[in-house]
């Protein structure tokens, strides 16, 4: 029984992939024809990859839809897959010609692929008026201009701001939220508690992750506040003497007085944060979803100033169109760029997703009724974009990671500087 | 032909599971005559798989070789360079490290996992443990479970703030720290996930290889006055030797393709001290679209990989027959 | 106890205490028997925590999942983990897309590997040694490595997001053939010299006298291949864009959260659904399947 069981078995598998191959050779090309309406037979098909998969997803969507309903011409499928699914996926997808035609990617992303012939330069949609490209926030249009060509549009753009728990805030009795790093330092020390006086405090000031941080953007923020950068003008100059002040600084406040725990990662500080073991966490402006989620009363408020500047890295998204694509596909995608960047979708996009308004001649009053977009707007003005321009974004950011990680785990700050200035410095020649 | 079925079932049956050894070599030469027939009946047999090889292993590593030798990104433009990824692949200081931390990898997985297998499989032959099959099953299970789901519930097991794993030990004045972020320990914790999710595949090798080892062989050393010990040096550990040669490589294969657990546990960290060549390859291929730097590089471990196999199996004595 | 002891194969663990010479052994024998046993359940706890940890913890409610003192049994048991796991992803879509790429790619690897195992063990051919190593050396290659090239050809063949494209760049192995061919190998050579004597082709000989007698083999083999296809992660990310084209295994990753945080209570209940046809399938064939894995042998 087993025997002709098995047999048979093997037959029908034989049979099954001749017949999967042949139909296979009967249709090669079948993979486009979905639900799409395809009466007319010039409608242009494209195909959108996207990560947002929270409420402002949802958002998203009807915009898509929206867009798809107000006109006949173009219609657009959107495929939603987390953004590191994306990062690994569309490599492959590239390589086959078969990608999407637009994609959305963290915008620090953007720029290797760009650099490497994967998207088409916007510059003519840019230069089209009625497309509204002109308000745009320059430094999210920074993050999407490599060697002076633009490649893409913006699809989010915040600076990283500080969200605080005001429960625990009014149980220690502070009332207001720092303003400068001296008062953070301050309010966080009041802020940790360590009852049985272990040294390990169960709760925390502030949780500040000392490597893959929040959209990579800590540590280049307390660098600008103190004047300090990680690449200037193409060349590195993360060996300064104010990044070195910087990191002294917050070895003191982090590794000395323990106001924020070590060796997290921007993960894990949104986790303390959320399950109520951090008073303060910098991050973007999902964290309302998480307050939401975790009950949390969220205050939001701007990243305290440094002793040079009140300053703040970005979370950049940018949107671009492939290159595989024949000109009618651009064009069907720049009429999509422009219908999300009109006035209603502008506003609609950012209630939705909690970020700011795109373009910076939306009306304040606009967006007031969401109060975590009302609350982060204003700070647009100190939003920088991270490492705009530069290609392997990849070995800096590790590079950045490691010195800070280090420094924050007591070592030596001038040796992890020069090492980390040599890393930055290879990752620049690199590309 | 239909008498053969019955009679040849019965007198040749294959060797009882867990049970007598297989009577090892075959006896006579091949009556089948002919070359050219043979080769002709093999390529048959072999024709399906040998297509299927051909397309997506065979074709995908020669377009691998091929942009080795370019500066292809796996789109767009591509140019010739010549050596260029190779030297650089030697020259390379992630790399470099990225050896380094794949050798004490493959040097915490490979003895960890067979000495786990070995000792358990000796305990688990003895045949007055009770519950045998209990533990059988039960050491074997984690076999099921995908390394990313197992890199999941360790890093919860051992998660500072809320782990099991962490409480427990505190409770006995170990303090654990963050392991995943401890340059000295993250790699460690990574190697013993991979440790937790194979051994009982070797270990149930190892059970079986013990289990053909004849009685009369160990009856015969005790005759000879050797102990507990000088049975395990002089008749387990030779006649398991084929055995370990088998886990051996194909534990060693698995550690240094070292990837999955890394990927979800440490992304490479704390500052690149689990940073393996494969996630080297995966980094600079994709996240870098370094496609040719990461092909030179997987090509270079593909070399060092059959060099370090092929020296195991010379090292463990493997009868040269074997592999002809 | 008694009935026990009327079969041989207890007689070594019944407490003969009346013939004096090997009553100390014995005595010995049982005390490191304990130590055995206690040292065995010991390990067994260990290797069995992450299982009962990621059981346990998709019953949990969130705030008790990050609590602490972390607790190993819910104090509350909750189905809300499970509901949002149901109502997050096209969750009966994704567990029967499972279902057909693990089962077709073992389906299609068992043929596949078998008769090319065949050949590989049990007929003599010009260049048979020489292939034999060409195969194993391609295990060697990290699939990382191979992927864009794999990819383009599927993309080629119009298979992204079908299950012709998941299935047919596994449909044989490498690994297979070689775990086949050993266990081919330790079959006795007078197995089929009398039928090829007899004239029955060599197909004949495969199916209806070689194969019958290595089923553990190839019930090992394809447990083996299920198993890792089913726990595949990358494979299926890369090869499927569209959502109800993925795997129960690769779906776990859009359960990712606001800010790339992982709740690792729903995350285990996802966990749980993708191990369980797993391990009840292993439970309910574990005892044939260990015997195999363990009589494949790899003596060869």
């Amino acid at each position: 029984m087993t025997r002709s069981s098995l047999a048979t078995g093997a037959l029908l598998a034989i049979a099954a992939l001749t017949l999967a191959g042949c139909s296979g050779d009967d249709s090669p090309e079948t993979p486009d024809d979905t639900t799409a309406p395809d009466t007319s037979g010039d409608t242009v098909e494209l195909t959108f990859w996207h990560g947002y998969t929270e409420a402002d997803g949802d958002v998203l969507e009807q915009i898509v839809a929206d867009f798809n309903e107000s006109q006949e011409a173009v219609h657009i499928v959107t495929e939603i897959n987390p953004w590191a699914v994306i990062d690994d996926t569309l490599l492959p997808s590239l390589s086959a010609g078969d990608g999407p035609d637009i994609v959305a990617m963290p915008a620090e992303r953007l720029p290797v692929y760009a650099a490497r012939g994967a998207f088409v330069a916007l510059d003519d949609f840019y230069a089209d008026a009625a497309n509204n490209a002109a308000d745009l926030n320059p430094g999210a249009v920074d993050m999407v201009t490599v060697d002076g060509a633009v490649y893409g549009v913006p699809a989010g753009f915040v600076p990283l701001a500080l969200y605080y728990n005001k429960a625990l805030f009014d149980a220690a009795g502070v009332t207001e939220a720092p303003a400068t790093w001296d008062d953070w330092v301050d309010t966080a020390t009041a802020l940790t508690v360590d009852e049985n006086g272990d040294g390990t405090p169960e709760q925390y000031g502030v949780v500040l992750p000392d490597h893959a941080t929040v959209a990579n953007g800590l540590w280049p923020s307390l660098f600008y506040g103190n004047g300090g950068d990680i690449v200037a003008d193409g060349e590195a100059v993360v060996d300064s003497p104010e990044n070195a002040e910087t990191l002294a600084f917050w070895q003191d406040a982090i590794a000395g007085a323990a106001i924020s725990p070590t060796g997290v990662d921007g993960i894990g500080a949104d986790e303390l944060f959320s399950g109520g073991k951090a008073a303060m966490t910098v991050g973007g402006p999902w964290m309302t979803f998480i307050a939401a989620d975790n009950g949390i009363d969220l205050g939001i408020a701007a990243i305290p100033a440094g002793p040079e500047a009140q300053a703040a890295s970005a979370i950049g998204i940018s949107m671009a169109i492939t290159a595989q694509d024949d000109p009618e596909v651009q064009a069907a995608a720049e009429q999509f760029f422009a219908y999300f960047f009109n006035d209603e979708n502008s506003v609609a996009w950012s209630l939705g997703s909690g970020w700011p308004p795109l373009r910076t001649d939306i009306p304040a009053d606009a967006i007031a009724e969401n109060a975590t977009v009302a609350a982060l707007t204003p700070m647009a003005e100190f939003g920088r974009p991270l490492l705009p321009g530069v290609v392997n974004t990849t070995d800096v950011l590790t590079a950045v990671d490691e010195l800070t990680q280090r420094a924050m785990a007591g070592e030596g700050i001038a040796m992890l500087l020069a090492e980390a200035q040599d890393k930055v410095e290879a990752a620049l020649a690199d590309q | 032909m239909s008498t053969q079925t019955p009679g040849s079932r019965a007198a040749y049956r294959a060797p009882a599971p867990l049970g007598g050894r297989s009577s090892g070599r075959p006896p006579g030469r091949s009556l089948l005559r002919g070359e050219a027939r043979r080769g002709t009946t093999a390529l048959a047999f072999l024709l399906p798989a040998l297509v299927v090889l051909a397309a997506f292993v065979l074709w995908p590593m020669i377009s691998a070789l091929r942009l080795s030798f370019t500066d292809a990104a796996g789109f767009g433009t591509e140019n010739w360079v010549g050596l260029e990824n190779y030297s650089a692949v030697f020259t390379d200081a992630g790399v470099r490290d990225a050896v380094v931390n794949t050798v004490l990898y493959a040097a915490i997985f490979t003895p960890t996992a067979v000495v786990a297998a070995l000792v358990l499989a000796l305990v688990v032959n003895n045949p007055r443990l009770p519950w045998r099959g209990f533990f059988r099953t039960s050491l074997f299970l984690p076999f099921v479970v995908s390394l990313a789901v197992a890199a999941f519930a360790w890093s919860y097991l051992i998660d500072p703030q809320v782990g099991l794993v962490t409480y427990w030990l505190s409770g006995v004045g170990i303090q654990l720290g963050d392991v995943l972020e401890d340059p000295t320990l993250a790699m460690p914790a990574v190697a013993l996930v991979a440790v937790w999710k194979s051994f009982g595949f070797y270990f149930v090798i190892f059970l079986a290889g013990l289990q053909d080892i004849p009685a009369s062989l160990y009856e015969a050393a005790r005759v000879d006055g050797a102990g507990a010990l000088g049975r395990f040096r002089h008749v387990t550990l030779p006649l398991l030797s084929n055995t370990f040669a088998f886990v051996g490589v194909f534990a060693m294969i698995a550690a240094l393709q070292a990837f999955d657990q890394i990927y979800v546990m440490t992304g490479g960290g704390p500052y690149g001290h689990t940073q393996t060549i494969v996630m080297e390859i995966y980094e600079s291929g994709f996240r870098k679209l370094e496609l040719g730097f990461a092909s030179a590089l997987s090509y270079v471990l593909l070399v060092a990989t059959l060099l370090l196999s092929i020296l195991q199996f010379v090292f463990f004595g493997r009868r040269e027959e074997d592999l002809s | 106890m008694s009935s026990a002891t009327a079969t041989p194969a207890s007689g070594s663990r019944a407490p003969a205490v009346t013939d004096p010479p090997i009553r100390r052994p014995r005595r010995r024998m049982r005390a490191g028997t304990l130590v055995s046993i206690l040292a065995m359940l010991a390990v067994t706890a260990f290797v069995l925590l992450p299982i009962a940890i990621i059981v346990l913890t998709a019953f949990k409610p969130t705030a008790e999942v990050n609590a602490y003192p972390p607790t190993l049994v819910p104090d509350t048991w909750t189905l809300d983990n499970m509901r949002r796991i149901v109502t997050e992803l096209p969750f009966s879509r994704l567990v029967l897309n499972s279902f057909v790429f693990a089962g077709g790619v073992t389906a299609f690897a068992l043929v596949f590997d078998s008769l090319a195992a065949y050949a590989l063990a049990r007929i003599d051919f010009r260049g048979r040694r020489a292939l034999l190593i060409a195969i194993i050396a391609s295990l060697m290659i990290p699939f990382q490595a191979t992927l864009v090239p794999v990819y383009q050809l599927v993309s080629e063949l119009g298979w992204v997001n079908t299950f012709p494209g998941l299935i047919a760049p596994r449909a044989a192995d490498a690994f297979g053939i070689f775990f086949l061919r050993q266990f081919f190998l330790a079959l006795p050579r007078d197995l089929d010299s009398a039928a090829r004597i007899d004239g029955a082709n060599e197909f004949r000989i495969f199916r209806s006298i070689v194969l019958p007698n290595v089923v553990p083999a190839l019930l090992t083999l394809g447990i083996f291949t299920f198993v890792n296809n089913w726990n595949d992660l990358l494979w299926p990310l890369v090869f499927t864009t569209e959502q109800e084209m993925g795997t129960i295994t690769s779906g776990l990753t859009l359960l990712t959260g606001p800010g790339g945080i992982i709740p690792y209570g729903v995350m285990m209940a996802g966990s749980l659904i993708a191990i369980l046809p797993l391990v009840v399938a292993f439970l309910l064939v574990q005892r044939r399947f260990i015997e195999s894995v363990a009589t494949t042998g790899l003596k060869g």
